[in-house]
């Protein structure tokens, strides 16, 4: 009688806590959407009121229509969003080629120098993407390009074979340039996967090539998909390349209208021109979080690690060792070497020249020398604070959401993760730009005009959808019986989420906090919007030396952050391997 | 004795009038001076080119000539157009300038003097000649740049160079010659000696030469490189910094007329610190500016008798802005900017 006693009463404490466990959790959804919701939706809003206002942010001035009758009412924008459709499509494609066989090579096979190929992939990101650009406009330009001169030479060709000013040489600078970053983001789906999939595979007789397309892929799919909208989104916005390789040649895209409207060479910004064809991307942003979020429902299809017989193991290459490194080094080279090799060529040089006597004549350290006199010390302390507190506050906000989204039955979960990807929507200019709008009209409430903070902020909102997207492909990947088991034994959904959620998904969460941490250093398009002299950082320092022509200048300093990178990575490298893997990398 | 009253009167008279008369000469200078030591600083804002070094060089100078010790905040411009437009915001928004004084080119003025965010002052009470004061009293010329087609010396053989504007149209030029961002260039023109119509015609010519567009600084290094072989435009600041490095990078110098945008400084409305931005702007228009403002931007003013802009002005057709054009240049800066593919 007692023990039945105490069997109804454990019962029905059990159904209790379960009880309290779900309503605790519903309103930790609910504070943490609202949190979110006022995060991401006030900059939004202001972005909305800019498009349908003219004059700048502060001014009284009545709502109109008007931007957008002069966007859409025009017929050559309907060009200009074909472009930026082909170019987006073509970017996520030369993107996808390189960086899915480089995640199974380096995260699912035995393949040597895993170390340095992940430090080099790592600092390539570093590099900024401008200076590429340069890299391949000296390789690749119709009149100028070394690869066309010689093919020419070679062949005896009348016209150049490769023309960099097209659709096709943008996409092909910008997707080269996206893959450390989808690397990233799909390493620890990769990393995680169960082999006995493709070992059942190979006991079949199947091949590699065949396992990878059959087996690899299909289980991959979710994280690919999610790697493909995040990059879909971020090449309609990114304008570095539009800029730099398309407006030579006339070819207009969505972000360098939005960049030219916003920063014109005389007159003043028209934000509400810049709102109105923001609006465009918002429009698709929304649908592309509509279709991901369908993606999501479906992941328990995908689900890989099980509480059976997880045991991340590398898969032989054999024979095909050396293909495989030389695939890896072939993306290394167009990546970081050459890129590099022109930058230290041009940091060296009076001005950027083309290799010839005179110019190896000429060589010089001025420009490093001058460094210091002409950057100071505030542009890298600001840095600094950049790279730690972003990807800290972006992870925190990440694992919480997808916790929820993924983990709980919240009734409205899926609209929290629609929410935390609307940041990916709206373009990082426009998102600045509202952020500056509120500080500036609002400054009583919202006293972070000027500050570092502000930028942090603002990269904060923007790289959420990024956290969130890992985040999400890595809680997708762990089943629930291991969390179930957990609960069974007693321990809290704190607990839970502390002892075995957070250990299974470290590694994917260290691989974005350093992502984000670099992103944030590289970033220049909010940090210009949000720039004054008290909040200066190495990236608009950059962007400035590079609008002033200063190109051996700006070589130098990256140069030396590169070197500096490098130093840093490794050793962080070196102290992680004896604590636990990033991403199983090394 | 009455007699002598009337000598002592007179006397009287005309020490309190020269009195009267050295007080108003000095006073607003004076007022200046002792308003300036009590504010103690002062935030500038001018072109990249003049670097930290010659901000102080100007600080020193500032501080010597008035017997100061005003501290100097430089920032440099990253991008003037959007400083300019964060000026206004600013004020839109009720709240004060970061900056007391900005140095920018004649066209910003124009766009904050048409929202009236200058702090008039008769600066020729100070000594400022009134041909160098623009905008109703609220900014001075500091310098002038000036802006013409370019050329990479070691690439296009003399013969080449092109002699006057038409000649850029030509069609061995097709796919050969840049275009920079800076459109305003032609508006100038435009509302100056070419007059709109004539103007658009050559821009949408030009436009047919498909030439290849970048922002100035791009433009150098693809002249440097030779992916363009002439520049349509460029100004003489680029062409200063080349030079520098022993880029071999020209103008045509034989084309009339010469565009010169000019910098322009002036006191921003609500600025922090007012009586040393005035002074300092006053400052800004004297004889020792311009070695200075020569030795670390490359450019003088073309108004001060001597200087290196003055001489090259010399026999030229230079074309000024004026302040009633700043509508104007606007709007056409815009359309060209259209018309070239730079914009939608």
């Amino acid at each position: 009688m007692k023990s039945e006693t105490r069997a109804v009463a454990t019962s029905f404490g059990g159904e209790g806590l379960a009880y309290i466990g779900r309503q605790g959790t519903s309103l930790f959804a609910v504070g943490l959407a609202a949190f979110l919701l006022i995060l991401i939706g006030v900059p939004v809003a202001m972005v909305v009121l800019m498009s349908l206002r003219t004059g700048f942010p502060g001014e009284t001035v009545p709502y109109t229509l008007e931007n957008f009758s002069e966007v859409y009412l025009n017929p050559g924008t309907y060009q200009i969003l074909l472009n930026t459709l082909f170019f987006a499509v073509a970017t996520v494609g030369v993107a996808l080629v390189f960086t899915v066989p480089l995640v199974w090579i380096l995260m699912r096979t035995d393949i040597p120098f895993k170390k340095t190929i992940y430090v080099l992939l790592t600092i390539g990101i570093l590099i900024p993407v401008f200076l590429r650009t340069i890299a391949w406009i000296l390789l690749l330009s119709p009149r100028i390009g070394l690869i066309n001169k010689w093919l020419q030479s070679l062949f005896t060709l009348d016209t150049p074979p490769f023309n960099l000013y097209s659709l096709a040489g943008m996409a092909f600078v910008q997707g080269v340039s996206f893959v450390p970053g989808a690397f990233f983001m799909l390493a620890a789906a990769y990393r995680s996967m169960d082999p006995s999939l493709e070992e059942a595979a190979y006991t079949a007789g199947v091949g590699k090539l065949r396992t990878f397309l059959k087996i690899n892929i299909p289980i991959t799919w979710p994280a690919i998909a999610a790697v493909m909208v995040y990059l879909f989104m971020t090449a309609l916005a990114v304008f570095e390349v539009p800029a730099i390789i398309g407006l030579p040649a006339r070819i207009l895209v969505l972000s360098s209208l939005i960049y030219n409207s916003t920063t014109p060479s005389t007159g003043l910004p028209n934000y509400g021109i810049a709102g109105a064809y923001g609006a465009i991307m918002l429009v698709l942003g929304l649908v592309f979080a509509y279709l991901y979020v369908r993606l999501v429902k479906q992941g328990k299809k995908y689900t890989v690690i099980t509480g059976r017989g997880y045991r991340p193991r590398e898969i032989a290459l054999g024979q095909w060792k050396w293909p495989a490194l030389a695939f890896v080094f072939f993306y290394l080279a167009i990546e970081v070497l050459i890129p590099f090799l022109v930058l230290l060529w041009a940091s060296v040089l009076p001005y950027l020249q083309l290799p010839s006597q005179s110019a190896f004549s000429s060589i010089t350290l001025k420009h490093y020398v001058d460094i210091p006199l002409r950057v100071g010390a505030r542009p890298f302390i600001n840095t600094f604070i950049l790279m730690f507190a972003v990807p800290t506050l972006t992870m925190i906000l990440s694992v919480l959401v997808s916790w929820v989204v993924i983990r709980t039955q919240v009734s409205f979960r899926g609209w929290l993760d629609t929410l935390a990807f609307v940041p990916h929507a709206v373009p990082g200019i426009l998102m600045a730009v509202g952020l500056a709008y509120l500080g500036l009209a609002y400054r009583d409430y919202f006293p972070l005009y000027g500050t570092v903070l502000i930028i942090v902020l603002a990269h904060t909102i923007n790289w959420i959808a990024y956290g969130t997207r890992t985040t999400n492909s890595v809680m997708i990947q762990v089943h629930r019986e291991l969390e179930e088991a957990g609960r069974v034994a007693g321990a809290s959904t704190a607990k839970v989420l502390r002892k075995i959620v957070l250990p299974l998904i470290a590694a994917g969460v260290l691989n974005s906090w350093i992502w984000i941490g670099l992103l944030s250093y590289r970033e220049v398009t909010m940090a210009l919007t949000l720039y004054t002299r008290h909040n200066v950082v190495v990236s608009t320092v950059v962007w400035q030396f590079w609008g002033s022509g200063w190109v051996p200048e700006v070589s130098a300093l990256g140069v030396i952050l590169i070197l500096f990178a490098a130093i840093v990575v490794s050793t962080v490298r070196v102290l992680l391997s004896r604590v636990g893997e990033i991403g199983g990398a090394s | 004795m009455t007699r002598y009253k009337s000598l002592i009167f007179v006397l009287i008279a005309a020490v309190v009038g020269a009195a009267w008369c050295g007080f108003a000469k000095a006073g607003p200078l004076d007022d200046l001076i002792a308003g300036a030591k009590k504010e103690g600083m002062i935030e500038f804002y001018g072109p990249s080119t003049l670097g930290p070094e010659g901000a102080q060089a100007l600080s020193v100078g500032f501080n010597k000539k008035y017997g100061q010790n005003i501290k100097l905040g430089f920032t440099p411009s990253g991008n003037m157009t959007r400083d300019t437009a964060k000026v206004i915001g600013l004020s839109a928004s009720g709240q004060p300038p970061e900056w007391d004084i900005m140095v920018v080119t004649d066209a910003h003025h124009g766009s904050l003097w048409l929202r009236k965010l200058h702090k008039s002052f008769d600066y020729t009470q100070l000594g400022v000649a009134r041909e160098r004061i623009e905008y109703d009293n609220g900014a001075v010329s500091v310098a002038n740049q000036f802006a013409l087609p370019a050329y990479n010396k070691k690439i296009l053989p003399a013969k080449d160079v092109p002699k006057k504007w038409e000649d850029l149209l030509d069609a061995k030029w097709k796919g050969k010659l840049g275009v920079i961002n800076s459109t305003h260039h032609f508006a100038r023109l435009a509302a100056g000696p070419w007059g709109e119509e004539k103007t658009t015609a050559f821009v949408r010519k030009l436009a047919e030469q498909k030439p290849i567009l970048s922002r100035a600084g791009e433009m150098t290094q693809r002249l440097i490189l030779g992916e363009v072989l002439i520049s349509a435009t460029l100004q003489d600041s680029q062409l200063h910094e080349a030079a520098e490095t022993g880029a071999p990078l020209a103008f045509a110098d034989a084309i009339q007329p010469v565009v010169s945008p000019e910098y322009n400084v002036g006191v921003l409305k609500g600025a922090p610190h007012p009586n040393v931005g005035t002074l300092f702007t006053a400052f800004m228009a004297s004889a020792e500016v311009q070695p200075i403002w020569k030795k670390y931007t490359g450019h003088t003013s073309a108004h001060v008798p001597g200087t290196d802009a003055y001489k090259f002005a010399q026999g030229k057709q230079v074309v000024y802005m004026k302040q009633d054009q700043a509508k104007l240049i606007d709007k056409l800066t815009r359309d060209y900017g259209k018309i070239l593919g730079f914009d939608n």
